[in-house]
């Protein structure tokens, strides 16, 4: 389970981009933030990962306070691609298993075949064949990176995923399928998804739960089905 | 659009192209240029070339430097291929058993001396067998090249060693902290600033003649450079991918390696190429001075103005700088 109580931050500028955010999702629930760019969306997920300290508040998986220390079972998936282009896919998935290797063997690039054989399972439960394997991750589509890009997050078996609008640079049709496939392996794995998206019909479309949140402060929490037409143009339409 | 808008665009008041501080930089420039071009002698310069041009096509009697370049080129051809060497100053020669392709030869040179009884000149024959090998001087040049080559890897190799680890400390965003970071780029900006000729002449002082100091000058010379492209590669690396690894628990040198080095793997092996391109010209220079190599060979065939010999030495030189180009320019194809 993932649990936020009254997390806040705040930037060097003064902005208070989250505003004691408090949010319990439970283990597997599909959970898709809403709202306006500058909402803190992003803000909520980089201070889930650990990028970001909170001023207040704290964060707690699976019971135990998140620090943002790499050895926690949290992986993220982020808006933009970013693949090492010039690495292997097969690379590119390995890299999610990089904070249970010592220094030495990521050096070598030694991930050991139990790992390797872990990478080839993933790839193909996203979608991908052994042809890909060792390909440069450049050589692939759009929609094939982001599936290299959840199969990575998934790498790191953790136990609650972040997604950062994952299908901002994909097409409608590329978009629905990753979702789908982050949908179906995070049920699989039992995994805790947190997905941030633009796309209010994708969201009503895949999302167990939707939270909504503008100026940093979480304005709607609830079914997919509860948030109505006016709910959504007043969520867009007073932000600035 | 409003037309009221194009109105008031009219009356903005643009900047003039050319401002009286335009034309005060532009004369002082000129003035500089011109204090600075008569200390370089430019203007000798100047007058040589056109006094040169006015010769070759026949508007002037001469040229100093049309008749020096006739001189020099001129004596550089046919490039001396052959090694011949008199017999009595081979030590242990066997004239049964020659060189593969070698002849002796039986020469007669005529030599004018001064009896010192008579005090009259003598013109004295003398005959003397040489040993003739007919591309002798040209394996010998090959040889020297190869050594000059080995000079040029050794020192890229040496450069590499000395970068490679060196790059992640010189880079802002790796640096493990701002002292570290000031010594390592302070100690590249010192390599990249002693010409490698000036090393070379101290390394042969303390290493004594030979590639040793060649190795050495190089080496640290290129360290410098490549630390400094190395790291400001690192520097310039595409954020996404790092901030990536970082998000999924991934430590700085784990980063490093597997998001960085990928990413700028093809530039370094550019950086790598160029080094030693630019090691084996160098190589053929740092010779002079005694670090091994041709330019050892260079220096003592142009000061007895064999340049025939000299002739041959640049066209080998230059047949390895084309061809390193071609061979390294197809590697670094077939690796990208």
């Amino acid at each position: 389970m993932l649990q936020l109580s009254g997390v806040s931050v705040s930037y060097a500028d003064g902005t208070r981009a989250l505003d004691d955010v408090s949010l319990s999702v439970p283990q597997g629930q599909f959970c898709v933030l809403l709202g306006p760019s500058g909402a803190g969306k992003s803000t909520l997920l980089k201070a889930i990962n650990g990028l970001v300290i909170p001023d207040q508040g704290e964060i707690h998986i699976a019971g135990r306070i998140h620090h943002g220390s790499g050895r926690f079972p949290v992986a993220t998936i982020h808006q933009s691609i970013d693949l090492v282009l010039r690495a292997s896919v097969l690379d590119n998935v390995l890299h999610g298993a990089l904070s249970e290797v010592s220094a030495v063997a990521a050096m070598f690039g030694w991930f050991g075949r139990q790992r390797e054989r872990e990478a080839c399972a993933l790839l193909e439960r996203v979608g991908l064949s052994e042809a890909h394997l060792y390909r440069r991750a450049a050589e692939l589509s759009g929609g094939q990176q982001q599936r290299v890009g959840v199969a990575r997050a998934f790498m790191k078996q953790p136990q609650v995923v972040l997604a950062d609008e994952p299908v901002a640079s994909l097409d409608p049709r590329t978009s629905r399928d990753i979702l789908q496939l982050l949908r179906e392996a995070a049920r699989e794995r039992n995994v805790t998804v947190l997905c941030s998206l633009h796309d209010v019909g994708l969201a009503h479309e895949f999302a167990d739960r939707i939270v909504a949140m503008r100026a940093g402060r979480i304005v709607f929490d609830g079914q997919p089905c509860t948030l109505d037409e006016m709910s959504v143009q007043r969520l867009y339409a007073t932000a600035a | 659009m409003n037309a009221s808008l194009h109105d008031n665009a009219a009356t903005w008041r643009l900047r003039p192209i050319i401002t009286a501080r335009t034309i005060i930089v532009a004369c002082i420039v000129l003035v500089a240029l011109g204090y600075a071009g008569r200390r370089t002698e430019m203007d000798k310069l100047a007058q040589l070339s056109w006094q040169a041009i006015g010769s070759t096509i026949g508007l002037a009697p001469q040229s100093q430097v049309g008749d020096g370049l006739v001189r020099v080129v001129g004596g550089m051809f046919p490039l001396q291929l052959a090694e011949v060497r008199e017999t009595a100053r081979i030590p242990d020669f066997d004239p049964n058993g020659l060189p593969w392709g070698a002849h002796l030869e039986t020469r007669t040179t005529t030599q004018t001396r001064i009896d010192p009884q008579t005090l009259e000149q003598r013109s004295e024959s003398e005959r003397t067998t040489v040993l003739v090998e007919p591309y002798g001087y040209v394996l010998q040049v090959a040889r020297l090249l190869l050594e000059t080559i080995v000079i040029a890897v050794w020192a890229t190799v040496l450069a590499l060693l000395l970068a490679f680890p060196c790059a992640s400390l010189a880079a802002t965003n790796y640096t493990p902290h701002r002292l570290i970071y000031t010594v390592v780029r302070g100690s590249s900006g010192v390599l990249r600033a002693v010409p490698e000729l000036i090393s070379a002449l101290l390394l042969v002082l303390v290493f004594g003649f030979g590639p040793i100091a060649g190795v050495l000058a190089l080496g640290l010379h290129t360290a410098g450079f490549l630390c400094k492209f190395f790291a400001e590669d690192i520097e310039n690396a595409d954020r996404a991918p790092q901030d990536a690894l970082r998000a999924l628990g991934a430590s700085k040198i784990k980063v490093l390696r597997s998001a960085v080095l990928p990413l700028v793997g093809a530039s370094y092996l550019a950086y790598v190429q160029y080094i030693l391109e630019r090691n084996i010209r160098s190589a053929t220079v740092i010779g002079i001075v005694g670090a091994g190599g041709i330019g050892q060979e260079l220096k003592g065939r142009f000061e007895m103005f064999d340049f025939g010999h000299v002739g041959t030495i640049l066209c080998a030189i230059l047949l390895t700088v084309l061809t390193l180009e071609v061979v390294t320019g197809r590697l670094r194809q077939r690796l990208l």
